[in-house]
């Protein structure tokens, strides 16, 4: 069972995190402050870390700074109330792996710190093929295919896809898809991941096979 | 805003150039009329003089004898360059007998008094003056007969010609050097009434933190400059207020929201898939999705405003951002049966935030999807337009935008009248654009008629 350091020096939002996190079978400590933060972070035993960045003690970008100067790597999701572009920038190039802002959708908090999970796990053997049920990704040819079938696919259609069966299992939000995918951040509108997503689907989905992209409820999609 | 006088006109429309003008015709008139009272005067002592040295030498005559009277009277024709004296005899029945007067000129009595006549009904010939009137005055001798002399100077109308020219001098000395003065010095008020007017433009287009400037010379154009800034500071600051109680709303309304939506969104993961209600949550959670989406519009686009920084600016491809626009929008157009074009041109490079223009040309495409019926075409297009300047352009085939309605629609919550809100969309999406051209100094308009809507970007290129 995956193990979070949860930084966070607000009541409400530090248990909405931890009970977020209790449901999706992820258990967390939590810290208050910014030089107790720090130390607990040394620690080997997180797998994650979400960080406030407004914290008393020592401010989340010098926590993550300095966490990155010991060598210690694990991931970090900070969150923070300021919106701004550039403090995202800033946070990233601090070396934090994810950012959102206050208030968020615990949901999405909790599929971005999955994502996070996994990319850290994945990181050591170079893969090339990605494999979901039949589903099939070549990502030295940029081919793919459903058992014996063959897709042909667009370029942003091969990327999605590629996205999507690096996560296989793990809801996957609009938003993510649209940062991950398209790199970048703002509202696309309505429908406009919808309709992408429809398109993979129709060359992924044949009738007759299972169902492998999923639509979760009033959050995004999951492949498998 | 009256378009601004050109030319001559603009010299005299402002207050020193007004007051300059009527000083100058109240000049004039007064010292008319104070000249034409010297003259006037001068002119009436002349006469008067005239009038009394005639008197004297007609009773003088008078009390001589005949002989006498004859060789004074040879004597007092005198040719003189001012002067002019001519004498005429007539008998009692007013018959020439001598002299240069040959007839009784009309009018004049033998009683003594000095009348004043026009020179032809007195003298004639060769020798007569130049001057228009002439006095004459008669007297009845002792033998009955009439004795009539007549006198012109030039004296006065030497004085006249004097008072005039000193008057012609004197207003041509004081008045053209004045007007000169004046037009000079209107320049410098001139000059400023330009710099305020560029800053009032600027202040106008939107750049709220400009003033106008003051000098430090205290006049009113200062005083003036003065007043309207400090009316400027309370406007930045009551709209400063007003933004920041919207983003206030906006900013503390997204709290309880999305612990509304957490908590509603875990009842619909605990309901099962049959369940009747989970479609109604489901409803409620994306409706307040939407809510959200709003308020994240409306604090991103003050973020854009007040961002006074380029730091993340570099050198776009223009073309390349339209093509990956295209990319990101093909499949929702061709979900609306619309034809979606592109047309590019390599190499227009520009100063610009890569992702915020992605962001303004991306929802200046969703919005052209979002508005043209079915069937319809958008296309995007890149050209240069000039040595330095590219035009980005969104053209669809929808029911485009009135010409009244062009201004306001780049304005927050705005929404096209006339059934356009039942697409969906929260009317910022164009608030945002306007404010990320604005950012990068780019241009924007809307053109096109009824049968569609063109979003033209005229950005400057590296």
């Amino acid at each position: 069972m995956p193990h979070i350091l949860v930084i966070e020096d607000d009541e409400i939002t530090a248990r909405e995190i931890v009970l977020e996190l209790a449901a999706h079978g992820i258990s967390a400590d939590r810290v208050h402050n910014g030089r107790q933060g720090f130390e607990r972070a040394l620690e080997p035993r997180y797998d994650a870390i979400t960080l406030d960045l407004m914290l008393p003690g020592m401010d989340g970008l010098t926590l993550v700074k300095q966490l990155r100067e010991q060598g210690i790597s694990t991931p970090v999701l900070m969150i923070s109330a300021l919106g701004d572009v550039d403090e995202r920038v800033r946070g990233l190039r601090a070396g934090g792996d994810d950012y959102l802002t206050k208030p968020f959708a615990p949901d999405e908090m909790a599929a971005r710190i999955e994502v996070l999970l996994r990319r850290h796990q994945q990181k050591h053997p170079a893969q090339t093929r990605l494999r979901v049920a039949d589903l099939e990704l070549d990502m030295i040819t940029r081919t793919a295919c459903r058992g014996a079938r063959e897709l042909t696919l667009l370029p942003t259609e091969y990327r999605l896809l590629e996205f999507l069966m690096r996560y296989p299992g793990q809801v996957l939000t609009r938003a993510m898809i649209f940062e991950s995918v398209w790199g970048l951040r703002f509202d696309p509108g309505t429908n406009l991941i919808d309709v992408h997503i429809a398109r993979l689907r129709r060359k992924v989905d044949n009738e007759g096979d299972p169902p492998l992209i999923r639509t979760v409820r009033g959050s995004g999609y999951r492949l498998g | 805003m009256a378009s601004p006088a050109k030319g001559w006109s603009i010299h005299w429309r402002n207050t020193t150039s007004r007051l300059l003008l009527a000083y100058g015709v109240f000049f004039v008139i007064w010292g008319t009329v104070l000249f034409g009272f010297i003259y006037w005067e001068t002119r009436h002592y002349l006469e008067n003089r005239t009038g009394m040295q005639l008197k004297q030498q007609v009773s003088y005559l008078r009390s001589l004898d005949q002989e006498h009277m004859m060789v004074a009277l040879n004597d007092y024709v005198v040719l003189e360059a001012t002067n002019y004296n001519a004498w005429g005899l007539f008998d009692a029945g007013g018959k020439w007998l001598y002299g240069d007067i040959l007839q009784m000129p009309p009018g004049v009595q033998p009683d003594l008094v000095t009348l004043r006549l026009p020179t032809e009904q007195v003298v004639s010939g060769p020798l007569a003056p130049k001057t228009p009137a002439i006095s004459v005055i008669a007297v009845r001798l002792h033998n009955g007969q009439i004795l009539v002399l007549a006198h012109s100077t030039r004296i006065a109308a030497r004085v006249g010609g004097i008072i005039w020219h000193a008057l012609w001098w004197g207003l041509s000395f004081t008045l053209v050097p004045g007007l000169i003065g004046g037009l000079i010095l209107n320049r410098a008020p001139r000059r400023r009434i330009r710099q305020i007017e560029s800053a009032t433009q600027l202040i106008m287009q939107g750049d709220l933190h400009r003033r106008l400037p003051v000098s430090n010379r205290g006049d009113e154009l200062d005083r003036l400059a003065a007043i309207v800034n400090d009316m400027l500071d309370q406007i930045e600051r009551l709209m400063g207020e007003v933004k920041g109680v919207c983003d206030n709303i906006a900013h503390d309304l997204r709290t309880p929201l999305t612990r509304l939506r957490s908590q509603l969104y875990r009842v619909e993961q605990q309901m099962g898939e049959e369940d009747p209600h989970a479609a109604l949550i489901e409803r409620c959670v994306s409706d307040i999705d939407e809510v959200l989406a709003r308020f994240r519009a409306l604090l991103r686009i003050s973020e854009l405003e007040d961002r006074r920084r380029r730091e993340g600016f570099i050198a776009v491809d223009l073309g390349q951002t339209l093509e990956h626009v295209h990319e990101l929008y093909a499949p929702l157009a061709e979900d609306q049966s619309l034809h979606f074009a592109m047309e590019t041109e390599p190499g227009l490079l520009a100063q610009a935030d890569p992702d915020l223009l992605f962001e303004a040309i991306g929802n200046l495409v969703s919005n052209a999807i979002k508005f043209t019926p079915q069937g319809g075409s958008v296309a995007l297009s890149a050209k240069r337009v000039g040595p330095d300047m590219a035009q980005l352009e969104v053209a669809d085939s929808g029911p485009g935008i009135p010409e009244e309605q062009r201004q306001a629609v780049w304005q927050r919550f705005y929404r096209g009248e006339g059934g356009l809100d039942t697409a969906a969309g929260h009317g910022l999406g164009l608030s945002i654009v306007a404010a990320i051209a604005k950012l990068h100094d780019f241009e924007l308009r809307i053109e096109g008629g009824r049968g569609g809507t063109r979003m033209v970007m005229t950005c400057r290129l590296l």
